[in-house]
């Protein structure tokens, strides 16, 4: 009996979400997720607290792996992939990379995205510079609870974000916004601010785009209570001052001058790229993808769900830049169609 | 307001009175400083079009002031009065009064194309440079470049004749660029040109500086030829 059966692909905040809704709907689900870790990208990259609730990544999102790891009509196989998918909606069959089979009459694919590797960007010091960070690594450090420079372990007098790195760029075929970076960069500055108050915390940006309810919440509380400086500058370049510091160059675009300001540490606001697995899981999965390289929809407004394919559903990140909040309800969504849809289907049959 | 960054600010809003007492305070000379305010009236909502008919300018409607290409800017190095993102700007809402002022070194871009690889947007902003001077160019903002006047004078001799005579071509373009001329490296270089070449052919280039010959029944074909290129250029730039 296939048609009880979703399988979902990809364990973070979207495919999580599907499996513990194909479940409360009382179908079963098979989770296939390429890591070890459950959890997807707030896990696997060790998140710091999470916007907008201001909860640590893993307690939030460890709530969300606990219920489904818990939940006795989820099968769970970390450490494997989909290889081949056989049939159509209502009774595929998936091989697995580890040699099993699931036998399912959907899919969802909740594979979401791929951090912008920073090396593309070599201008910006990111791999030459070791005091030269990611959003990522930042959050790690702020989880961990201390606040210095990489290099020498000092605390820093000035730590920048640049925004916008690897989002927004023709140059390197970026086009488009990564969405959540700007209020992620916001409330890191407050979070650095709170762990080591004699920091001061610079925003290069060009647009900002904390949008919603993130307006006040995050970017007007960033500059009001936690004195972060936004500067409007695309920066060209970060290079070494020759006194252990970074210098970061660029033109403040609001004083028509040129600027060559001393940083401790520099913060790349990382953008989400497609997940580079994607041409392997359109292949695999018979689905197109859109221009940018994530998957494509079926139809924007009737069937929001839904793939290039019949029977294939996708939610989260794996559209396109998304928060987490908008992938779990894109999860939910996804679930519910899929099962909607095996639910028409057997209603037929019979 | 008395201010005293003065250089900052053009010379005709600068308001000071010689002599001036207020409420029996003696406020002479630049104690009673006044600066006229700068307000934007309006925009020419059709610059930006304008300028993008010009080869090189059709990107500009993409940029967003993120200031890469002036930071890239090998003439910014220079003196950061050169800056491609605000001069962009400044097409952009057409405020071409503003741009104006900075008709002494628009044209002083050296195509390096350091903006053109930076620019996230695809902007081109180093044809955007070449734009602006040509549209200054061509409305007598700025004067023509040597560059310029040489074209001309090869053009119009196409027209009337239907071919270039080279020493004509020069002759002219020396007297239009105010140059002498006879120049010390044209001497020198008639001189050994003349070495090698038959009699009979220096003396026909001689005659034809005098008496330009035109090219076998060339007739109207200038003047159609002339009439067809400003077409071209008043259906380019309206
Ligand atoms: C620096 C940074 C900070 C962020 N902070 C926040 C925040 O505070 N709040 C917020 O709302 N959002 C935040 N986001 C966005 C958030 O990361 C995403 O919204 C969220 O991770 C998307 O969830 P997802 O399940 O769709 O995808 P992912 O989290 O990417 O999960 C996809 C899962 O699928 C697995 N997978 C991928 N390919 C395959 C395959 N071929 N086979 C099997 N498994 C596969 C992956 O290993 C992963 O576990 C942040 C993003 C960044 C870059
Ligand atoms: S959310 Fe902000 S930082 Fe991220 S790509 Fe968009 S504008 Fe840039
Ligand atoms: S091409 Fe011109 S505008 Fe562009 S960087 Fe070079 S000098 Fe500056
Ligand atoms: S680099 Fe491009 S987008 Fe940025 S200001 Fe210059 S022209 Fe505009």
């Amino acid at each position: 009996m296939t048609q009880d059966t979703v399988l979902v692909v990809g364990a973070g905040p979207s495919g999580l979400t599907a499996a513990a809704n194909v479940t409360a709907a009382g179908y079963k689900a098979v989770m296939v997720e390429k890591e070890d870790t459950l959890g997807g990208a707030p896990i696997l990259s060790g998140y710091a607290k999470l916007v907008p609730s201001g909860e640590w990544a893993k307690d939030a999102i460890g709530r969300m792996v606990k219920r489904v790891e818990d939940d006795a009509s989820v099968t769970i196989h970390k450490g494997a992939k989909v290889t081949k998918l056989d049939g159509d909606a209502g009774n595929f069959t998936a091989t697995l990379s580890n040699g099993e089979s699931v036998a399912a009459g959907a899919v969802v694919l909740a594979t979401g995205f791929t951090h912008f590797d920073s090396i593309n960007k070599p201008e910006w010091g990111f791999g030459t510079f070791e005091d030269v960070l990611t959003t990522t690594q930042m959050e790690q450090m702020v989880a961990a609870g201390k606040i210095a420079c990489p290099s020498d372990g000092r605390v820093p007098e000035r730590v920048c974000i640049l925004l916008c790195v690897g989002s927004r760029d023709r140059q390197i075929g970026r086009e488009w916004c990564s969405k959540i970076c700007c209020t992620v960069s916001a409330n890191l500055a407050m979070e650095i601010k709170e762990l080591s108050p004699e920091t001061d915390v610079f925003i290069y940006y060009m647009d900002i785009r904390t949008y919603g309810l993130y307006e006040d919440k995050f970017y007007w509380k960033s500059q009001e209570e936690f004195k972060t400086k936004f500067v409007k500058a695309r920066i060209a370049e970060v290079t070494a001052s020759g006194d252990g510091r970074l210098l970061v160059k660029g033109e403040d675009t609001l004083v028509k001058r040129p600027i060559v300001i001393p940083f401790d540490i520099v913060v790349h606001a990382i953008g989400m790229d497609p997940n580079a697995d994607n041409p392997e899981i359109s292949q695999v999965f018979g689905v197109g993808l859109e221009k940018h390289g994530f998957i494509e929809r079926a139809e924007h407004y009737t069937n929001t769900c839904g793939t290039t394919r019949r029977g294939i559903y996708s939610c989260g990140a794996a559209y396109g830049p998304e928060t987490i909040d908008d992938s779990i309800a894109q999860g939910a969504a996804a679930a519910g169609r899929a099962v909607g849809d095996l639910h028409a289907l057997v209603q037929k049959a019979s | 307001m008395a201010i005293h960054e003065k250089s900052l600010i053009e010379d005709e809003r600068l308001l000071e009175h010689d002599s001036l007492v207020v409420d029996g305070v003696d406020v002479s000379g630049h104690w009673n400083t006044m600066i006229t305010p700068r307000t934007i009236k309006d925009y020419d909502d059709d610059f930006e079009a304008k300028i993008q008919s010009y080869v090189g300018g059709e990107n500009v409607h993409r940029c967003w002031q993120c200031g890469s290409c002036t930071n890239s800017c090998t003439m910014y190095a220079q003196n950061v009065q050169f800056n491609p993102r605000y001069w962009i700007y400044l097409t952009r809402l057409g405020l071409t009064d503003e741009l104006i002022k900075d008709k002494d070194i628009i044209w002083q871009c050296v195509s390096c194309n350091k903006c053109t690889n930076i620019c996230p947007k695809d902007v081109k902003p180093e044809g955007v440079m070449k734009a602006l001077s040509h549209w200054m160019e061509e409305e007598g903002i700025t004067e023509k470049s040597p560059s310029r006047i040489f074209d001309e004078e090869f053009a119009d001799q196409i027209y009337a004749h239907g071919r270039i005579e080279d020493s004509k071509v020069l002759k002219n373009f020396f007297k239009k660029t105010g140059q002498p001329l006879v120049q010390g490296w044209l001497v020198e270089f008639s001189k050994r040109m003349m070495k090698g070449l038959p009699i009979a052919h220096g003396m026909r280039m001689g005659l034809n500086l005098v008496f330009t010959p035109k090219t076998k029944s060339w007739g109207k074909t200038g003047e159609v030829l002339q009439a067809y290129v400003r077409e071209q250029k008043e259906a380019a730039h309206g």
